[in-house]
């Protein structure tokens, strides 16, 4: 009864003139698909921002990681933002599971530019995934109606990545606050002096200990080949979210099933709201 | 041949800029050590003042002249534009630096009801810019080129060229001023008194060039024209009656060009890769907007799409003055394209394309696919027509912000972490790009991860590392400081050692801070190489993980 109603709202929800329904990409997380009623929706604009800056490329990793794989992905981003905090790199890519052939990336002089493009990517049929990169500024409210609008007529999933948590209304389906976090220790590693003993200098073990190694290392000189590895972890904050409640999180990404996983030294985080506080009963 | 002589160039370029005066102006410049007069108007050569003759002595016989420097990069410029602007009678067109211009015309003259319509075309359009010209049309470059500078201005006919050519002085066979010196001093003045003379001693004394000039003059010996632009293998173009200024117009005429340069393309099995708009306004500038496409591509509504992005990506507006009156469309590349290709193409343009796009919905609706796990979507994963939508898509995007700003992913065959993954404009790469192979090699040799950003230039940071060829402790990039809690590495990547600048080797190691980023960094040089007392090897950050 309660589906049948909450689906009847989401109908009446939708702009008028699209009439299919997009479907949504589910995460494999429970909590997290449970928030979202069944995962990320498509046809929709999600807003994908980094804590700050430094987390940027976290947050770009986040999104990447939203898309699925095989999926055509359009890249569009600022002359800026590709000088500053780098061009995706094909075999990064490759390796967090991602075809570098299917990705296209757009340099765009002006905000202008880049709307207009993620605009155009948006309502081709052959671009399943769209990231935006906009670093700095406020975005223009129609601007992301707009973009909405495209999203939804193309079924694609079009994702906003933004360099600092805006604080300004939003009509985008959700929005993410993503920062890195520490990846968690896996066991059985925690560098031995022997490996840091190389080329005849000695390691004093009374100094402060040295960085730990991410993988655990073999006798070779080069500790490089087989072991256990660091995945990468996100600390995530659903602020905004058109379908549920909201929520925080910590996801560890899995090299192996190229998917997000809860993380397993979850730290402790507050309990995610089971209601949306911020709405009053009237 | 059409040889036209703009015999005031530097002149009629100042004066266009100025308000007339009455005294008399000349153009000097430096030759070897002197100054010269280069280019004299009318009221200069009445004074009797000629080209050659030292400033300081101009000066000196007529005080009261003008004397300007010449500027050549100017009068090239103005040659060039005038150049351009003459693509409207041919579009084989060569500059004949300093101040000459020989177009083409052979087949082209009719367009204009003949040879002396189209001079009277010219001439009219020269006067109204207030240029000096002389022209004249014959059978050779060489002959149409000496009537123009030396002879009586006209058109000749092919055959005419030795009765043309006979009373001209020796300097219209473009020879060097020393050779027409040492032939004036042996009494040969005229071109018709060495025509007959025997060819061998000729050759002898004055050079193979004497005579190769009076052979190319005479038609026999093929004289290639050096075109300014590359001819295009299809061209349409059209003139208007009204002169044209609003967009629709241009585009509209662009979608009647296209119509016609599809059939010329369909009859050779071809398809276009780089179409030139070419619009001539009424006061003689021309307008060149150039689109690229990234298959090849014949039909004109997709053309015209291609020029309405074109058109919004001026930053200035078209600019049509007076209006254009005429158009020429040209592919400047064409590739064979398979007719099958062209099929899938739907003509789509701006207004109308969100109700093309729900119309095709719906005549290929699916249901709905239901997402039970992380399933792959149906859209944007493959198919010839995803292929042919995206190959749209890039277009569009190229032609409003550029071929090098769209840009897709390569594999190269490299260790060089920058050069082993490279960026190339998307309309020029293929499909796979390489990507195969590089999963190959990267299974095949276990290769350590890359970061999923890689700046352009790797970064130097300031780094403290426990043990000289260990992991760094602690470092700042972008003066703020990162307390590194784990490292891996090193991965050791040589430098380009078989070239002079490649650079020392690289210890790659990738760290994760307490805030929980992660970075490539990598020391420049190796401890071991270092020379007695160097400095120690500096340290970088080339990119970050997610």
């Amino acid at each position: 009864m309660i589906a049948q109603l909450r689906q009847s709202l989401r109908a009446l929800e939708k702009p008028a003139g699209i009439d299919t329904d997009a479907g949504c990409l589910p995460f494999g997380v429970p909590a997290i698909d449970a928030a979202l009623a069944g995962g990320l929706a498509r046809g929709a604009l999600h807003e994908i921002a980094a804590a700050g800056e430094a987390h940027l490329a976290a947050a770009a990793g986040f999104a990447l990681g939203l898309a699925p794989s095989g999926a055509r992905l359009v890249w569009i981003a600022e002359d800026m933002a590709l000088a500053e905090s780098g061009a995706p790199y094909g075999p990064g890519l490759d390796a967090f599971g991602l075809a570098p052939e299917r990705l296209l990336t757009v340099a765009a002089a002006h905000q202008r530019d880049l709307l207009w493009a993620m605009e155009e990517a948006l309502r081709c049929r052959a671009v399943a995934v769209v990231i935006g990169e906009l670093r700095h500024g406020a975005i223009d409210p129609v601007a992301v109606r707009r973009l909405s609008l495209a999203a939804a007529q193309g079924g694609a999933l079009a994702l906003l990545l933004r360099g600092s948590p805006p604080h300004d209304a939003s009509t985008a389906a959700t929005r993410w606050i993503v920062s890195a976090a520490p990846s968690s220790p896996s066991p059985g590693w925690g560098g031995s002096p022997s490996e840091a003993r190389r080329d005849g200098v000695a390691y004093d073990k009374k100094s402060s200990p040295p960085p730990v190694r991410l993988r655990s290392a073999s006798a070779d000189d080069l500790p490089l080949s087989g072991g256990g590895e660091r995945e990468s972890c996100f600390a995530v904050q659903l602020t905004r979210n058109r379908r549920g409640p909201l929520g925080a999180w910590t996801l560890q990404w899995s090299d192996d099933d190229e998917r997000f996983v809860p993380a397993t030294h979850a730290q402790p985080v507050a309990a995610p709201a089971a209601d949306r506080p911020h709405r009053k009963v009237a | 041949m059409l040889s036209l002589w703009l015999r005031r160039l530097p002149i009629d370029r100042i004066e266009r800029l100025r308000e007339r005066t009455t005294a008399p102006l000349v153009v000097y410049g430096k030759r070897g050590n002197a100054e010269l007069l280069t280019a004299i108007d009318d009221a200069a050569e009445r004074l009797g003042l000629t080209p050659g003759v030292a400033l300081a002595q101009a000066r000196a016989m007529h005080p009261g002249i003008e004397a300007i420097a010449e500027d050549a990069e100017a009068d090239s410029q103005l040659l060039d534009n005038i150049a351009d602007w003459c693509l409207r009678y041919t579009p084989l067109v060569a500059c004949y630096p300093p101040d000459g211009l020989l177009l083409d015309i052979s087949g082209c003259a009719h367009l204009y009801g003949g040879e002396d319509a189209l001079v009277a075309d010219l001439s009219g359009r020269l006067e109204k810019a207030g240029l000096a010209y002389r022209i004249a049309i014959a059978g050779t470059i060489g002959a149409a080129w000496a009537a123009a500078h030396h002879g009586a201005p006209g058109s000749y006919r092919c055959g005419e060229e030795r009765a043309l050519l006979s009373p001209l002085p020796l300097a219209a066979l473009r020879l060097e001023p020393g050779t027409v010196a040492a032939l004036a001093r042996v009494g040969l003045k005229r071109i018709g008194d060495m025509i007959d003379l025997p060819r061998a001693p000729l050759t002898a004394r004055f050079g193979p060039e004497l005579l190769r000039q009076l052979d190319r003059a005479l038609g026999q010996e093929h004289e290639p024209l050096n075109p300014r632009l590359p001819v295009a293998p299809y061209v349409a173009e059209q003139r208007f009656a009204e002169p044209i200024a609003r967009e629709q117009d241009v585009l509209a005429s662009v979608a009647r060009l296209a119509g016609r340069l599809k059939l010329a393309l369909e009859r050779r099995g071809d398809g276009a890769r780089r179409i030139e708009l070419t619009l001539f306004r009424t006061d003689g500038e021309v307008r060149r907007l150039a689109a690229g496409t990234s298959r090849p591509l014949r039909n004109p509504a997709a053309i015209r799409a291609l020029f309405v992005e074109r058109l919004h990506a001026l930053s200035d507006a078209l600019d049509p003055g007076f209006g254009f009156d005429m158009a020429r469309l040209s592919v400047l590349t064409a590739e064979p394209c398979p007719a099958r290709d062209q099929a899938e193409w739907v003509p789509v343009s701006r207004p109308d394309r969100a109700q093309n796009y729900k119309d095709r919905t719906r005549s290929d609706a699916k249901p709905v696919p239901t997402f039970a796990d992380r399933v792959l979507v149906q859209i944007g994963i493959g198919g010839a027509e995803d292929q042919t939508e995206l190959d749209r898509l890039v277009d569009r995007l190229s032609a409003r912000l550029g071929a090098r700003r769209v840009r897709q992913l390569i594999a190269q065959d490299s260790h060089i972490p920058e050069i082993a993954g490279a960026c190339m404009p998307a309309q020029m790469t293929g499909t796979d790009n390489g990507w195969d192979a590089f999963r190959r090699y990267r299974a095949q040799a276990e290769l350590s991860p890359r970061p999923l950003r890689l700046l352009t230039r790797p970064e130097p940071i300031e780094a403290v590392a426990e043990v000289p060829d260990g992991p760094p402790l602690r470092f700042r990039w972008r003066r703020a400081l990162h307390e590194v809690i784990a490292a891996e590495g090193p991965e050791r990547i040589e430098g380009a050692w078989w070239s002079e600048h490649g650079g020392p080797a690289r210890d790659y190691f990738r760290v994760e801070d307490k805030a929980g980023l992660r970075f490539w960094l990598f020391r420049a040089g190796l401890y071991r190489d270092l020379a007695q007392g160097a400095a120690a090897p500096s340290w970088f950050l080339h990119g970050t993980f997610a």
